[in-house]
């Protein structure tokens, strides 16, 4: 029993442990051939291992300052992605059952969704201080959340609606029972396209804000960059890579594959 | 409110000249100017308490509208259409189940958006499910079900729509013989359980004749009501018994004879 489990977990995870080893070991040939930072001119600091990497990760956490940074930026990552989801879920409702803004504000939310929430990282510091990390999030999360709810809504089949005109559902009752749950499998998708657009937006505003306020897993990465230290830089991007990948396969993933195995829509 | 699953009587206590559903002048015309087709043109048509009628033509007859009219799914451009116990339950071609909900879940949703108790609700969920034969498959979802199981899971969510008028509209024509022929048994037995008025459209000749108290024959472009038969042969009824196949025999030459017409024109 024990052992067709774990044989059940080797079959499932194979093919990542391959592609991670595939990476780590073209990293570690670079390290090899002697890649050195620097370019024309520059310091000529050997690239870091993966070891080198791993060992700094273990280095930060022990002087603390990894996971004080780690819940920081998780922190802003939650309430940032929280508050897109509510202005998501408003605006795409919204242009769902207005006509009228669904003309004026579909196009609109698809050219947000394409622009590179970076951008706002100027105007967010001008104009609004310490809430320009959230806006930047905000702004880079909350056009996926529409745009799933918008789609999902478009591919619900007409007979659906008219099934519920035929039994009269209105109000309260007919937002349940046929909006949001017909709705749900796309606004799901949105969801988790959501999250990466706002965790690379988060590490977008912090690399470019900076260390004002608090220091965040983006900070961390610029202050290697600014002292030179490059095992804090690779520490510091092993983390963010592994948070983003972490986030979306613990939680999103799971999250769609279950609703869409209860709706028959993929083989249990 | 509850769920009238009353038996239905040995005589029927209504007065045949108090019509349950009336239909007077129904014209429908979609599109305007140069461009508009009269889908319906001036359909009358009476239905007492309890009666089984259904409708027959071939497609683009106007027969799907005429079913989505009196459902109140669309606006009559003309005349007018009367029933007498509020919104009528709709059966599909398509069971049109919601993915998301188990069997009991789909059957209760109507009884749910009218707020019936819980308790109210599971008896007469159980009640349903037993009588088209899925009480043993409440806790599946549709994609689990086979086509005859979930257009009989759409036939009891209807029936808890605690509507005394049933349309269904070719409910059974996705099916396959063997099946269609299971549920018109069923759908007969059920209707005279339950007591409903149905008007059931369909294009098959000798599914019109096997199920309906009375075949309504309709001629396209426009649709228009042609013929009405009393269908006197007994219930249960077989689809290949000599009463059944001789009426459907008439039916088609008479539907042949107006397809001749319309080619003329």
């Amino acid at each position: 029993m024990e052992r067709n489990r774990l044989q059940r977990v080797f079959r499932a995870s194979w093919p990542r442990l391959v592609a991670i080893g595939i990476l780590v070991g073209i990293w570690q040939l670079l390290v090899v051939v002697g890649v050195q930072s620097g370019g024309a001119g520059g310091a000529g600091e050997a690239l870091p291992g993966p070891g080198d990497a791993i060992a700094e990760i273990g280095y930060l956490v022990h002087i603390g300052v990894l996971v004080p940074a780690l819940l920081q930026t998780l922190e802003r990552a939650a309430i940032g992605y929280a508050l897109a989801l509510v202005m998501g879920t408003a605006i795409g409702l919204a242009v769902v059952r207005i006509p009228v803004l669904r003309a004026g504000v579909g196009s609109l939310l698809a050219g947000l969704q394409s622009l590179p929430s970076v951008v706002w990282v100027p105007f967010a510091i001008l104009f609004l201080g310490d809430f320009a990390v959230y806006f930047v999030v905000i702004m880079g999360a909350f056009p996926s959340i529409a745009m799933g709810l918008m789609s999902s809504y478009d591919n619900v089949p007409p007979l659906t609606f008219s099934l519920a005109r035929s039994m009269g559902a209105r109000g309260p009752g007919y937002y349940r029972h046929f909006i949001f749950s017909a709705t749900l499998p796309g606004y799901v998708a949105g969801m988790k396209q959501a999250w990466a657009f706002s965790w690379r937006s988060l590490m977008a505003a912090e690399l470019i804000i900076g260390s004002t306020a608090s220091t965040g897993l983006g900070q961390i990465l610029d202050n290697g960059r600014a002292l030179g230290d490059l095992p804090e830089m690779f520490a510091a991007l092993l983390a963010i890579l592994v948070v983003g990948i972490a986030v979306n396969d613990l939680l999103f993933a799971p999250l769609e594959r279950g609703l869409l195995r209860r709706r028959g829509l993929v083989p249990a | 409110m509850s769920i009238a699953l009353f038996r239905r009587p040995a005589v029927l206590t209504v007065e045949a000249d108090e019509a349950f559903v009336t239909l007077a002048g129904v014209t429908k015309v979609f599109g305007n100017g140069k461009r508009a087709t009269t889908a319906l043109d001036s359909v009358s048509l009476e239905l007492s308490k309890g009666e089984f009628v259904c409708i027959l033509g071939t497609s683009g007859c106007g027969k799907s509208t005429l079913l989505s009219l009196v459902a109140g799914l669309d606006k009559v451009t003309s005349g007018t259409i009367e029933i007498a116990d509020g919104r009528p339950a709709v059966m599909f071609q398509e069971p049109a189940l919601l993915p998301w909900l188990t069997v009991r879940r789909n059957v209760e949703l109507p009884m749910r958006l009218r707020k019936v108790e819980t308790d109210e609700r599971n008896k007469a969920v159980n009640r349903l499910l037993s009588m088209v034969g899925l009480i043993d498959f409440a806790d599946h979802r549709p994609h689990q079900l086979s086509g005859g199981m979930r257009q009989r899971c759409a036939l009891a969510r209807a029936l808890a729509q605690d509507s005394e008028l049933l349309l269904m509209d070719e409910p059974f024509a996705a099916l396959d013989a063997l099946t269609r022929d299971q549920l018109h048994d069923d759908l007969n037995r059920i209707w005279q359980e339950t007591g409903k008025t149905i008007i059931f459209v369909t294009h098959n000749v000798r599914e019109a004749v096997r199920l309906g108290d009375r075949v309504v024959l309709m001629t396209p472009r426009p649709g228009r009501v042609a013929q009405i038969w009393d269908v006197q042969i007994t219930r249960p009824r077989e689809l290949d018994s000599f009463e059944v196949s001789g009426l459907a025999h008439e039916i088609t030459a008479r539907l042949r004879a107006g397809a001749a017409g319309n080619g003329a024109q």
